[in-house]
């Protein structure tokens, strides 16, 4: 069964040997999940992940299995394997090219948690034709040309706060999609400490859609913004997420509210 | 809305009896019907609306539900026998009863809270009885029958400081300073807890700075051993 959740437990060999063999790329794809989830440390980690990096194949409809579901699952392992992944940022970066935009959705996080500064110029290059452009989209799907959300959140948190990243990101404040505009003013808010960003994001703490209110405080959260605390309390969504939210304000944030009035906050949520 | 919970929802609360209020839920017929009359009942504050608001923690409406866990926290003991009676196989009920449970503090609930701390499938749900275990209410209670209960509390708590996920052990830690409070004259059971504490302020790879945070602040909060 293709399945990232809870399986019955294995040992962390058990999980090597299943992204070794080939025959069964549903074993490689959890194989894949467990060294991320886990984060493992074993030598053989990273290369057997670059090794499924590559692996290529196509969305497999019936059992409802994303496509090159082994690469993906791969990408987002990298992702969490900081730092003994970084020697695998050039696999990522050529994944970044790929022509599966899921895959190179992976790819942009990956080099995101990692802290990728050599992902800088791909990823500004990636949306460098703008909302109209990679921000576009497409005819043969609701999806956009680019995956512009995970490659913006990427540049914010890898962090190189250059003029001509923040004149790639800026124009994504203005795109018709709301949670490309939380992408992008999160990012700016990461690259620039600029309060004007926080207030995109708590305006869309009032937005209609859940699904939009949700993102707004995974973002303040992930930009640990902590003057947000009270709109942050006070949104319609789940205790679950706001408490995701105000962990990203104490342990990303600085300044006022200092950790103690967080810290009732979440108390509170409980 | 149809007609029979709009006449109710547009009467005053003392001009509608609680029959009425809880026809009205019951006869509720969209998912806003269902919160609005939910709500007309929660403020009537009657102990006999308890178990209809527990039948609302199964139709599958967050926002109900959040409104009648509210109004089941504040009717308090009344509200406590109709949630132990839920179906234990209604799992959606039942995640929203443990919240009530630990809201209400009734030591009635001791059981399904502990349950809930070990082997309930939704972090959610075990972070608030993680939270309700710290904040039972044993004052009334003879001195053994605290220690006994106490006790139970404590080393759900110490158990479930291990859990995968960093908000149940946040909420372990919430719990173990709420009940270190009814804890002043047991030296020992103190020491387990403190040392349970310092266990969790510990950094390390798996425990983010927010569960250390908050394991310090509750270790300051202590009575000194």
């Amino acid at each position: 069964m293709l399945s990232s959740g809870e399986g019955a437990p294995i040992s962390e060999d058990e999980a090597l040997a299943r992204l070794r063999q080939t025959a069964d790329p549903s074993q490689q794809y959890y194989g894949a999940w467990w060294l991320g989830r886990m984060r493992s440390t074993h030598p053989d980690a990273v290369p057997l992940l670059q090794q499924a990096l590559r692996q290529r194949r196509p969305r497999d409809v019936g059992a409802g299995v994303e496509e090159n579901a082994v690469a993906r699952n791969a990408a987002r392992a990298l992702g969490k394997l900081d730092p003994a992944a970084r020697v695998a940022i050039p696999d990522l970066l050529a994944t970044l090219n790929d022509d599966d935009d899921g895959l190179r959705e992976a790819a942009a996080r990956a080099l995101g948690e990692l802290r990728a500064t050599e992902a800088v110029a791909s990823l500004c290059a990636r949306l460098a034709s703008g909302p109209s452009g990679a921000g576009a989209q497409r005819s043969d799907s609701p999806r956009l040309v680019e995956p512009c959300e995970a490659l913006l959140e990427a540049l914010g948190d890898i962090g190189v706060a250059s003029a001509e990243v923040v004149a790639v990101v800026e124009p994504f404040t203005a795109h018709e999609r709301p949670l490309i505009r939380s992408a992008a003013a999160r990012a700016l808010l990461q690259l620039s400490g600029e309060a004007r960003w926080s207030s995109v994001l708590v305006e869309l703490l009032e937005h209609p859609q859940l699904q939009v209110r949700r993102a707004a405080l995974m973002d303040l959260g992930a930009a640990g913004w902590r003057p947000a605390l009270e709109p942050i309390a006070r949104t319609l969504a789940e205790n679950s997420l706001k408490l995701i939210a105000l962990r990203g304000l104490v342990e990303q944030g600085q300044g006022e509210p200092e950790i103690p009035a967080l810290l009732a906050c979440m108390d509170s949520l409980l | 809305m149809n007609a029979a919970v709009n006449s109710a929802l547009n009467a005053s609360p003392s001009n509608a009896s609680v029959a009425e209020l809880i026809a009205a839920v019951q006869r509720a017929d969209s998912s806003q019907g269902l919160l609005m009359a939910t709500q007309a009942l929660v403020r009537a504050g009657d102990p006999a609306a308890a178990p209809t608001l527990v039948e609302v923690l199964g139709f599958n409406n967050p926002g109900a539900a959040v409104t009648a866990v509210d109004g089941l926290i504040a009717l308090g003991p009344a509200a406590v026998e109709p949630l132990l009676q839920l179906d234990p196989e209604n799992y959606g009920a039942r995640a929203w009863a443990v919240r009530a449970l630990a809201g209400i503090g009734d030591v009635r609930g001791l059981d399904l809270l502990v349950d809930a701390l070990g082997g309930d499938v939704a972090a959610s749900v075990r972070r608030a009885a993680a939270k309700g275990l710290g904040s039972l209410r044993l004052s009334e209670l003879p001195a053994n029958e605290q220690a006994r209960i106490q006790s139970c509390c404590l080393e759900a708590l110490l158990a479930a400081s291990r859990d995968g996920e960093w908000v149940v052990r946040y909420a372990v830690v919430v719990g173990l300073e709420g009940l270190a409070e009814g804890l002043t004259a047991n030296t020992s059971a103190l020491a387990a807890l403190r040392h349970g504490l310092a266990q969790l302020q510990e950094p390390s790879a798996d425990n983010p700075p927010v569960v250390q945070h908050r394991a310090l602040l509750a270790l300051e909060r202590l009575p000194s051993p």
